[in-house]
């Protein structure tokens, strides 16, 4: 091996042990029972292998461990996250976000089909999706067809900001669990959106920082 | 006395500021011993060495380092911008209405679902319990847990879209 050779192999190759390294199984992970701990972590390197975020996936097997879920059930949901995060990443494209990509699950899972994100993410171009997305994962799971959401989601976030929409959101929840409708709760999105009187993607200022509403 | 100390001194001086005389084939034999060394014990890497360049290749180079941290600045302002990687965090509370509970605890993506983290505080004789936590934007599942055992839902929030384990989470929103 000539010197130029070796000087790149050490340049590359400590950092990328290091890498390594630190990418060691996550110490967390020792909470799971020893056979969802060994067919989990193969799991989670085969994510940070294709790019995918890998905290939602030890989230999901952390919580079967203190459910204490039996390891088939653990391996099982931590599979079928990581499949369906694929599945949303190859919606919303590579450069999608953690948040996005759950939202996005939240989405699909809801019921919401893959064209509709893609038509959010198209209209809304280069904002960050995970508020609208997750506004319109909730709506629908809230009982608004998910066409109807993604609509009105995509017309209020050209408007509003991500803490007036989440806003927005909690005022049709509060409006379905006194028994409106959930899709004449969430027209009523529009409505309360207008008197805003600022023009299309003009975002308003959040007044108060984002809290969620006492029950 | 003092007078014999700086001849006595005087004496050593004009011993030390004469030249050495050394052996003619002193320097060949230092450097017969160098060479003998062996190689193997002077470490590779405190070896000096001469690289050559082309231009082409020092601008190739030059263009891989630049395109490396023009990357990381995008991947970095990106992540900047995304929930969930935010620092600035919104306190968030969480309340829930259980009058008939000896103990409630907060799990869900933000304590890495540690029954134990994050005890909510009981309100004088409402029945209700909160707990006030930091946390960034993002998306989390979450539940209570009620006397150690019975798991259950924030009423107050959307219901999570999957039950994998057979009990039903919360999921949560926040924003920038």
């Amino acid at each position: 091996m000539n010197a130029i050779a070796r000087f790149v192999a050490l340049t590359l190759g400590i950092p990328l042990v290091a890498a390594t390294a630190a990418r060691a199984q996550d110490p967390r992970l020792e909470r799971l029972p020893a056979e969802a701990r060994a067919s989990v972590s193969p799991v989670i390197d085969s994510a940070r292998a294709i790019g995918l975020p890998t905290e939602p996936l030890v989230d999901r097997a952390l919580e079967g461990a203190s459910k204490n879920a039996p390891a088939p059930l653990i391996v099982q949901a931590v599979r079928r996250l990581a499949a369906d995060m694929g599945r949303a990443r190859d919606v919303l494209g590579r450069a999608a976000g953690q948040a996005e990509l759950e939202a996005a699950v939240d989405a699909l899972r809801a019921g919401a089909p893959p064209d509709v994100l893609v038509r959010l993410r198209d209209a809304l171009g280069l904002r960050q999706l995970a508020v609208p997305l997750g506004v319109t994962a909730d709506l629908t799971l809230l009982g608004v067809p998910a066409d109807s959401a993604a609509s009105l989601v995509i017309a209020l976030a050209r408007s509003v900001a991500d803490s007036d929409l989440l806003a927005l959101q909690r005022d049709v929840e509060r409006s379905v669990a006194l028994g409106a409708a959930p899709l004449a709760a969430a027209s009523q999105l529009l409505g309360d959106a207008a008197p805003t009187g600022l023009e299309a993607g003009t975002a308003r200022t959040p007044a108060t920082p984002t809290t969620r509403r006492k029950p | 006395m003092p007078e014999m100390e700086d001849e006595l001194i005087g004496r050593v001086a004009a011993e030390l500021r004469r030249p050495v005389r050394l052996d003619p084939a002193f320097d060949d034999r230092v450097m017969a011993a160098v060479r003998a060394h062996p190689l193997a014990l002077r470490p590779w890497l405190f070896r000096r060495r001469t690289f050559s360049v082309t231009p082409l290749g020092a601008l190739a180079v030059a263009a891989g380092f630049a395109g490396l941290i023009v990357a990381t600045t995008l991947q970095l302002a990106r992540r900047s911008e995304e929930p969930g990687t935010v620092t600035a965090a919104s306190v968030v509370p969480f309340v829930l209405h259980a009058p008939d509970a000896r103990s409630v605890t907060l799990v869900g993506d933000f304590n890495d679902w540690d029954a134990a983290a994050t005890p909510l505080r009981a309100t004088g004789a409402s029945g209700s319990w909160v707990v006030t936590v930091p946390l960034p934007p993002g998306r989390y599942r979450y539940a209570f847990v009620v006397d150690g055992t019975r798991w259950i839902p924030d009423p107050a929030a959307p219901r999570a879209p999957d039950d994998d384990f057979g009990t039903p989470n919360s999921v949560l929103t926040v924003g920038t």
